[in-house]
Parts: C-alpha cells; sequence; structure tokens
C-alpha cells in the first residue's frame, strides 16, 4: 500500500488517524513473499529429479530389470495412499480441506505412479489382455474414486481426462484440436456424447450439493468438448449440419441460462463465442450456396459487422451480469 | 502527452489502494464507500475474461476489414507499395477509431483499445517490412519511434518492450557500420546502453510525473537488466560474433578475451540474485533466477561436465532439498521475508487453474499393447511427463 495515498486521504479526512495508523502498521509490517520463487523451485528441482531419474532407469534397463522398477514404482504410489488415507479428513460430500499442504502432491504422486504402474503392467506384460477398455478403465475408476474420497481437483481432471481416453477421445486442454480427428464422424458423436455426459455430471454436483465445488470441472471439460464436436458437426457432415446447429442451440442456450444463474463471465464468454462461430459457419455455408462473387463481399461484410454485433453483445452482457451481482 | 485523464488516473490508484486496505481490514466499509464516491472514476474496463473475448473480435473486425479493403481496392495493388499504403491507411484508421473510443466512451485496458494500439502499430511498422527496400536500421528506428510515441499516449506495456528493444536493435545496426572495431566494442556499448537506461528508468520512477508509467517502466527495467547480461554471455557473443562479423570460429575455439565473457556469464545472475535479496527488490530477484538457467545451459552449451542425466538428478536435488529447505527456515518469517502467500484476489482461481495444467500435463497412461520392445519410450514419456508437474 502506498503510504502517501492515505495521507493524503487523511488530509481530506477521508479516513480518520485510527485507520491511517493501521494502514501504517501493516505497511511496516509487510513482508517479502518468497512463495511463488520457491514454489517454481521446487517444481523444477522435482522436474529435473524425475526426468534425470527417469532416463536413467532407462538407460539402465538391463542391469535392473522391469520387476525391480514396476515394485519401485508400485511401492511409491503405495506409500502415497496410505499416507494420504492416514492423513485425511473424514469424508463429506462438502468441499473438504486438505490437512496440509504436502497431503495434495503426496495424492497427486500417488495416482500419477499408480497410472504408471497399470500403464507399464500392459505395455510389459500385456497383463489385462488385448482389450483395450480395461487398462484404461482401471486408472479411471481408481482416479475417479481418489478425486471424490480425498476431494482433489487435479485429480478430478486426471478422471475425466482418464474417462474420454477411454471413450477415445484425447481432452489434453491444449491438444484438443490437434490430437483429435475431428473430421471422423465417430469421433464427433462420442464427443458430443462425452460432453452430454461431463454436463449432465455438472448439474447433478450443482443441484444435488455432491460435491458442489467440482461442477465448475465438468462443466468447463464438457461445454469445451461439446462445443467443439457440434462445430465440428457442423463443417463435416454435408447434410446434416443443420441438425448440428440445431443441437449446439440447445446447449448454448442451456449454457447461457446456467452460466447466469452462476454469474459466470467465463462460461457467458465461452458460449458467445462458440455461439458466433456456429453462426458464422451457417452464414458462410449458406453463402457459398449462391455461388457468386458477390458472397465473397457480403461475408466479409458479414464478418466485420456480426462482430462489432458481437462485442456491444459482450458489453451489455458484462454488465447485466455485474448488475445482477450487486 | 496521455490519452487518459490523469486525475481519473490517479482516482483509479487511490480505489485500488483503499481496496487493499479494506481486504487488510486497515478501513471501514463506510470510509471505502466514501472513498470511492469522493473519486470517481468513469473508465470502461470490463471483466478480463470478457476482454479477452473483445480482445479476439476486434481483431476479427480489423483483419477482416483489411481483406474488404484490399479486395475492394484490388486494381490499385498492383505491386507492394500499394499493399504498404493501405497498410499505412488501416493503420492509421485503426489508430483515429483508438482515439475516439478512448475520448468518447472512456474505453480503458478493454480490450478493444489493445487491440486497436497494437493493430495500428502492426500494420504502420509492417509496411516498411513489405516494400523490402528499407534496411534494418531505418526499420527499427521507426518502429522505435512509433512505439515510444503510443507508449507516452498510452502508456502500454508491450508498446514499451518493443520500444527498447528497437532501440537497442537500432544502436547495434548503427554500430555495425563501423566495421571492425564494432566486434570488439559491441558488447561492451550495449552493456553501457542497457546499464544505463536501467538506471535512468529507477530514477525516472522515483519522480512523481512517471506514476502513470509505472507498469511500463517495470517492463523496460526487467528488459534492460536481461539485456545486460546477454551482452556479455559467453554464448551469446561468441555465436553472434560468429554469424555477424565472420569470425569462423571452429568447434572448441574459443573468442578472444573469453576468460571475461566467462565470468561475466557467471557472476552476473549471482550478482542480480544478491541484490535482489539485499534489496527486497522482485525485478532483480526473478531477473537473477531465470538467467541462473542461463548459467547453466551456457556453461553445459560448451562443457559436458557430467552425462546429462546425472547433471539433471543432482541439480534436481539441490533444488528440492534447497527449496524443501527454505520453506522450513521461512515458516517463522525471517529478515523481513516469508513464505507466505501475499493476498492477491486475482489469484484466488489458482486451485482451478492447476488442476488445468495437471490435465495439461497428463497423459492418459496405458498405451494398446504391443509387441515392440523398442517403443518403450513412449509409455514412459507418459508417466515421466506428468509426474513433472508435481
Amino acid at each position: 500500500m502506498n503510504i502517501k495515498v492515505f495521507e493524503k486521504l487523511r488530509a481530506a479526512e477521508l479516513i480518520n488517524d485510527t485507520e491511517l495508523g493501521a494502514v501504517k502498521a501493516a505497511e511496516d509490517q509487510r513482508l517479502f513473499s518468497l512463495h511463488w520463487e520457491i514454489k517454481t523451485l521446487l517444481y523444477l528441482g522435482v522436474l529435473l529429479l524425475s526426468g534425470g531419474l527417469g532416463i536413467l532407469i532407462y538407460k539402465n534397463i538391463d542391469t535392473i530389470g522391469h520387476q525391480v522398477i514396476l515394485l519401485i514404482i508400485g511401492a511409491i504410489s503405495a506409500g502415497c495412499f496410505s499416507y494420504c488415507i492416514r492423513k485425511k479428513a473424514p469424508f463429506s460430500w462438502e468441499k473438504v480441506n486438505s490437512p496440509n499442504a504436502f497431503f495434495d502432491y503426496a495424492l497427486l504422486l500417488g495416482c500419477l505412479t499408480f497410472v504408471t504402474f497399470v500403464g507399464y503392467l500392459q505395455f510389459q506384460y500385456t497383463a489385462f489382455g488385448t482389450a483395450y477398455g480395461l487398462a484404461t478403465f482401471i486408472p479411471l475408476a481408481v482416479l475417479t474414486v481418489s478425486a471424490y474420497y480425498f476431494d482433489h481437483l487435479g485429480v478430478l481432471s486426471m478422471a475425466i481426462t482418464n474417462l474420454a481416453a477411454w471413450m477415445g477421445i484425447a481432452l489434453t486442454p491444449f491438444q484438443v484440436l490437434s490430437a483429435n480427428d475431428f473430421g471422423n464422424e465417430r469421433l464427433i458423436y462420442t464427443g458430443a456424447i462425452l460432453g452430454v455426459l461431463l454436463l449432465s455430471l455438472a448439474l447433478i454436483s450443482a443441484r444435488k450439493n455432491l460435491k458442489k465445488h467440482f461442477a465448475f470441472t465438468y462443466q468447463n471439460f464438457g461445454a469445451h468438448i461439446i462445443f467443439i464436436a457440434s462445430v465440428a458437426g457442423m463443417i463435416v457432415f454435408d447434410t446434416g449440419w443443420i441438425a448440428w446447429f440445431a443441437f449446439m442451440a440447445v446447449v448454448a442456450y442451456f449454457l447461457y441460462q446456467e452460466a447466469f444463474k452462476e454469474r459466470s463471465f467465463y462460461f457467458v464468454l465461452i458460449t458467445v463465442l462458440y455461439s458466433y462461430v456456429a453462426i458464422s459457419i451457417a452464414v458462410v455455408r449458406l453463402l457459398i450456396l449462391t455461388n457468386d462473387i458477390g458472397g465473397i463481399y457480403l461475408g466479409l461484410l458479414y464478418f466485420i459487422a456480426s462482430a462489432i454485433g458481437v462485442i456491444v453483445l459482450l458489453i451489455n452482457l458484462n454488465k447485466k451480469i455485474k448488475h445482477a451481482r450487486v | 502527452m496521455l490519452a487518459y485523464n490523469s486525475t481519473t488516473l490517479d482516482n483509479l490508484e487511490i480505489k485500488e489502494e483503499a481496496e487493499k486496505a479494506l481486504r487488510k481490514n486497515c478501513i471501514e466499509l463506510s470510509t471505502y464507500k466514501a472513498i470511492e464516491a469522493a473519486h470517481p472514476v468513469n473508465f470502461y474496463t470490463p471483466n478480463p475474461v470478457i476482454k479477452i473475448g473483445l480482445f479476439i473480435l476486434t481483431v476479427v473486425i480489423v483483419s477482416f476489414s483489411l481483406g474488404l479493403l484490399s479486395l475492394m481496392m484490388l486494381d490499385l495493388l498492383r505491386n507492394e507499395d500499394g499493399f504498404a499504403g493501405l497498410c499505412i491507411l488501416a493503420g492509421l484508421v485503426c489508430y483515429g477509431v483508438l482515439e475516439l473510443f478512448i475520448r468518447e466512451k472512456k474505453l480503458f485496458r478493454a480490450g478493444v483499445d489493445d487491440a486497436l494500439l497494437w493493430g495500428a502499430v502492426l500494420l504502420i511498422c509492417s509496411s516498411m517490412a513489405i516494400v523490402d527496400h528499407v534496411s534494418a536500421g531505418t526499420i527499427c528506428f521507426v518502429v522505435c519511434f512509433v512505439t515510444l510515441l503510443a507508449t507516452l499516449r498510452f502508456a502500454d506495456m508491450v508498446m514499451a518492450g518493443v520500444s527498447y528493444l528497437a532501440f537497442l536493435g537500432f544502436i547495434f545496426t548503427v554500430a555495425m557500420e563501423l566495421g571492425p572495431v564494432a566486434k570488439i566494442i559491441m558488447p561492451f556499448l550495449i552493456m553501457v546502453i542497457s546499464f544505463t537506461v536501467y538506471v535512468a528508468v529507477k530514477k525516472i520512477s522515483g519522480y512523481h510525473f512517471s506514476r502513470h508509467y509505472k507498469h511500463c517502466l517495470t517492463v523496460i527495467s526487467v528488459l534492460s537488466l536481461l539485456t545486460l547480461y546477454l551482452a556479455g554471455n559467453y554464448y551469446v557473443v561468441r555465436e553472434l560474433s560468429n554469424v555477424m562479423f565472420g569470425l569462423q570460429l571452429q568447434d572448441g575455439q574459443s573468442i578472444p578475451g573469453a576468460l571475461f565473457f566467462w565470468a561475466y556469464t557467471a557472476v552476473v545472475p549471482l550478482v542480480y540474485l544478491w541484490l535482489g535479496i539485499h534489496k527486497k527488490d522482485a525485478v532483480l530477484l526473478r531477473t537473477g533466477m531465470i538467467l541462473l538457467a542461463a548459467i547453466v545451459f551456457t556453461v553445459r552449451y560448451y562443457h559436458s561436465v557430467l552425462p546429462l542425466e546425472t547433471a539433471m538428478v543432482l541439480g534436481g536435488l539441490v533444488l528440492t532439498v534447497g527449496a524443501w529447505a527454505l520453506i522450513r527456515y521461512l515458516k517463522t518469517p525471517k529478515h523481513g521475508f516469508t513464505y507466505v502467500e501475499t493476498e492477491d484476489p486475482s489469484l484466488a482461481d489458482k486451485l482451478k487453474l492447476e488442476s488445468l495444467i495437471i490435465a495439461q500435463t497428463y497423459v492418459p497412461g496405458a498405451q494398446p499393447a504391443t509387441t515392440n520392445d523398442i517403443q518403450f519410450g513412449g509409455g514412459s514419456g507418459g508417466g515421466g511427463g506428468a509426474s513433472g508437474d508435481y
């Protein structure tokens, strides 16, 4: 805080002496926080350590042997889980705060090593047979149970990503578009189903008060995947695109209502932007039908005018949510 | 000079300060309301999320308008000069609209204004690259000049940073004209300029008139610290001399004055760190931390002291244990340092962000079973990448 500002406020008699004193005292006691610096060092250290150990093991695989490595990974996982089970607060459908700072990381490490363990077993020994489903389903079950049992949002997003992988979609945030072939019709249907599933889970956890704070994570993944699938559907299907457009309109209306209920700027924004993309695709598809050079001019004009329209819309929505909040 | 009303900017700062005081329970809510009422802020600044949307949409509008203009004037655009002219025209229009919006609609960091400003500067400056008979020095000079004006008028951080870098680029190209002397004095010239700029910025930020530019000044001070280091970094000096001055060094051959540059490479980040801790200066401290990595990379590039994995394990151990020890040490605040986070509302959603990062780095493990043993790396990569986030 800037003491000079408060001294001016005191001179203008907007604050009294006790308040000025409190500000000065707080400023005197202010400490220089090294939180992010130390945390970065810690992250970096763990990154280097795990990477280095990984290479060391990889290079010496012949002398160590697969069983030993499996044993070590399994031991780490079991150790982490047993620590978490001992330390955890009693289960509740409400939000449960973690008992200490290391708990979250221990749980995360336990889950990650468990996934690696199952993956390793499957890769080296084909322990779960050639049916692809089982090897992804076991981590999915363990991750989901852990997320609810220990109340960990990070593990929940891992579970969701795993659910998507089980259904055949890569849901990693920055690779949603690059890792999936959305030209594939089956993948589009799967994406839509997954989106509906996640959105229903979000709705259930919010309405029934079952780990209410998980709703955002479900809704976030669900909204993106369902919108991307619908937009892909509108591009890929030559005759059925109108059906996808209608489907998307329903979803967008639902999400818009939800976003307003929760007063979430974020969901209002993504709903508006995805809907804008969908409407633009519809307009471009119709313009292509005209088969005329004038269509290009009309298209460009449409984009300029519509983008201005969406800006005005967003500014108004921003105002509306803000006033709804007060 | 500034496009924004100076009193309103002051009021904004007072309001933000009062908000901080309110969060720390130093002042009453009624006092805060009174302060807010006495210092009206009529800027339009939407929610940060909406701001991103407005930014994207403005970029859409500018690009499609440019497309439409080029289409309509297709006949005039027979050569590059025509298109460059169109770019300048479009940039000027962007600038005009920006001024109009700020005056009439009181936009302040609203996404629309950022997009228009960056768009205007980008369009005007890229016109020089399009016609391709403009020398590098002229481009640097014009970019520096345009962004400097933009910084003074709109106090935009990105413009300030670009302006400083373009200024260095201009000095570099001018000094290159000196011929053989250039390659000897260049590192020192850049060092001297960076240092002067850093000291000047420190000095300027102490004055009252610079209060609306404090974020710009922070950006420039970080960049000047970085360039001060990079100008003498062994890797940068050696490879740049090789490329720009045709030294034609073979692998293993060294540059003149290598000892000086090696010492500089290793010592400067430590000096930054020491000064940062000593003066409790976050800029110096963080820059020093980033540059520690630069030491490691420079040394490892020329001398493989240890096999990579051993170095990684050792470095990881040192960092992890060191960080852990620091956390324990700072459990109760010492010497004015603490491990406790400063309360910042923008970090409130950190947990949700963290869960997204986990999902980003986490690759669902089990791969389909294959008999090919060599592909083992795929499986381990998933595990390694994921545990990295822990």
